[in-house]
């Protein structure tokens, strides 16, 4: 009996007891649809039935077929733009609210992420009725006597401006929670030793919270990437993107072998842009302690 | 407390240029009350100035005023004979030293110090070179590839210490550096700063709120409370000859006896205390006959068993409490209602043995005895 308790009592247990729960999350939300999707990838679909004869045809044509690699292409370069003009606009906006916002800080962080309390769906025909022909821009721009802005209508740069709108709070939030942390006298520092303003945030700010900022890149760059939804509220009859195919594949076409095949392709992108941002980061230069406590001699 | 050694000190001649020249400052920070009150601080070229203080009193603030963190509400700071009020900190070429290091996490030692070399466009080998210089000169050689969070605490600040003088600055600003050090560490690094300003000769300013850390190293020391300076003295100045009730206070140990004017007779003042004993004190700052005083001796300067026909004003006193010390016994007495005066009586052949609950007469010579406001 006293065994017993000892064992239950055990540090291993205990930490079994606790990895438990995330594990499973794990297994069942991610690992197991992920694999599904990879061995779906390598079958074929028949009549809207998955028919499990081991073939690389369906990566054949996602990488092979210049359609595919046009949309991947296009999704990509999409992804980029978006991520970049998000950071743009973000870093200034975290950036006041971690100094300048006081006591206001937690509500005006949350306030940038008001538009989440409704859906996407709901969120995009806001974008459209905001940008669309007789959205409120062009109807104004009309009654002032104004030709209506026609890149705001159904293209893929009325694409771009919906999703900026959409995962800009993802980017304010990871670089406001990074500067929370940040010591901001390091600049009065910078400051007495001789940097002008925009040096010391070049020096001192940017790589002291690179990691929060790599991490928005991240947050911004995967759901641009994948988009769908948005592209086809706002983005007109040219501009499709890939996530428009391969959600076509799931659809209409039914061609499931084919779009779990671009789904693979768009993870690995996504896996890849990731690692590429996570070697940039080095926890020495990011001024991160904790690794370094056991170094010290 | 003894003054300290104040023969190889080089006092500032009137006649020298100031380098720094606090001129009628002003500041406040919510446009009602002032934190700094009129200020007028002249400091001359390569003079070592502390600014003490208890906290509140305005010194922190002068010296962000100085840096150029902070502006000033009314008022002229001027460095090297130019106003530099509207000027940026980054312009302004002077050496800073933070009471938290303040190194860059993510630059190694080297880097932090290669830093305000680079944002002023040094050539790369002169910059290794004055790097290098700077290490040595603060004994941290080894350490250029170490990051800060890898040195200890006083390691760190040593490098501090080497980055706001990597650059060759005229002044060099210190606020309260060794507040985060241990003490002994704290004592070797106050003989380290300052025997790197003799070797260098640049203009320090330096705030603290430990007096032992002033009398140590300073030229000068700039009293401040309430956003006034109170008194601006060399250490020995500031502790044989105290201006005010609160310098007297605050630097050393202080006995005070309250009681009123009689009569000024030249320096002389003649004083009834609050028990009816009559003595006389130097005249230092009282208002005339009639007003309250207050008595300033330092506890090392009362005589026990005086020799009358010398000390003319003996009073009598009452040994509460002997603690022996070795070299001296300190003895707490009631004398003329203060129950916490003290006297330090050297362990000196000769020198009688007190005994608790004792009655006995002692006195000062007349200058040792200040006269001072009774605020």
């Amino acid at each position: 009996m006293v065994a017993f308790w000892k064992i239950r009592r055990s540090q291993g247990f205990r930490a079994a007891l606790l990895t438990l729960p995330p594990a499973l999350f794990i297994i069942f939300f991610m690992i197991l649809p992920l694999i599904t999707i990879i061995v779906y990838s390598f079958w074929r679909t028949e009549n809207y039935t998955m028919i499990p004869d081991w073939n690389l045809n369906n990566y054949a044509t996602v990488l092979g077929q210049k359609t595919y690699l046009t949309f991947l292409w296009r999704s990509f370069i999409m992804a980029v733009c978006v991520t970049a003009i998000s950071l743009v606009y973000s870093y200034p906006v975290a950036y006041f609210i971690a100094k300048r916002g006081g006591r206001y800080r937690l509500i005006l962080v949350l306030l940038t992420a008001a538009p989440f309390f409704t859906g996407i769906i709901l969120r995009v025909t806001a974008m459209q009725q905001i940008l669309g022909p007789i959205g409120l821009i062009n109807m104004a721009m009309m009654h002032l006597g104004l030709e209506p802005i026609k890149i705001f209508m159904y293209t893929p740069f009325a694409t771009g401006i919906g999703l900026v709108y959409l995962w800009i709070p993802f980017m304010v939030l990871a670089i406001y929670l990074s500067l929370l942390n940040f010591n901001f006298d390091l600049l009065e520092v910078a400051n007495v030793n001789g940097a002008k303003p925009w040096r010391a945030f070049l020096e001192i700010t940017w790589p002291l919270n690179w990691m929060g900022t790599a991490i928005g890149i991240a947050l911004v760059f995967i759901p641009t990437f994948a988009a769908a939804i948005t592209p086809r509220f706002l983005g007109g009859v040219n501009g499709a993107l890939f996530g428009n195919i391969l959600e076509h594949e799931f659809g209409a076409t039914g061609t499931w072998a084919l779009g779990s095949a671009m789904g693979v392709v768009m993870f690995l992108i996504c896996l890849l842009v990731i690692v590429a941002v996570w070697k940039t980061i080095n926890l020495k230069r990011s001024g991160y302690t904790g690794s370094l406590i056991g170094e010290q001699e | 407390m003894t003054p300290p050694d104040n023969s190889r000190r080089k006092k500032p001649m009137n006649s020298e240029p100031f380098h720094v020249r606090f001129k009628n400052v002003q500041k406040s920070y919510d446009g009602l009350t002032l934190v700094v009150k009129d200020l007028n601080l002249d400091i001359g070229k390569g003079e070592f100035v502390t600014m003490l203080g208890p906290s509140g009193s305005g010194k922190t603030t002068c010296l962000m005023m100085l840096a150029g963190f902070e502006s000033a509400t009314h008022g002229e700071i001027v460095l090297n004979g130019r106003p530099i009020n509207n000027i940026p900190p980054h312009k302004r070429g002077i050496g800073m030293v933070f009471q938290n290091y303040a190194l860059f996490p993510h630059m190694t030692v080297a880097e932090n110090l290669s830093f305000p070399l680079a944002v002023r466009k040094m050539p790369k080998d002169k910059i290794s070179q004055k790097v290098g210089q700077a290490l040595e000169m603060v004994q941290m050689g080894e350490f250029g590839d170490r990051y800060p969070a890898q040195l200890s605490g006083g390691q760190q600040q040593r490098i501090a210490l080497a980055r706001a003088l990597v650059f060759d600055p005229e002044l060099v600003l210190m606020d309260e550096p060794l507040g985060a050090l241990d003490k002994q560490l704290r004592e070797q690094m106050q003989f380290e700063i300052k025997h790197i300003h003799q070797q260098l000769g640049v203009t320090m300013v330096y705030v603290t709120h430990d007096q032992s850390e002033a009398l140590t190293m300073s030229d000068r020391i700039a009293v401040f409370n309430d956003g006034i300076i109170q008194q601006l003295a060399s250490p020995d100045d500031l502790y044989e000859r105290p201006e005010n009730r609160f310098v007297a206070q605050f630097i050393g140990e202080n006995n005070e006896l309250g009681g009123t004017v009689d009569a000024i007779d030249g320096d002389i003042a003649r004083v009834t205390l609050d028990n009816g004993d009559k003595v006389s004190a130097l005249a230092v700052n009282i208002e005339g006959a009639g007003a309250r005083t207050m008595l300033s001796i330092r506890p090392e300067r009362v005589i026990i068993d005086p020799d009358e026909s010398r000390v003319p004003q003996a009073i009598g006193g009452l040994v509460k409490e002997l603690i022996y010390l070795g070299d001296h016994i300190r003895c707490r007495m009631t004398v003329a209602g203060n129950d916490e005066f003290i006297v330090k009586v050297p362990n000196a052949p000769g020198n009688r043995r007190l005994k608790v609950g004792e009655k006995i007469r002692i006195g000062w010579i007349t200058e040792d005895c200040r006269a001072l406001d009774a605020a």
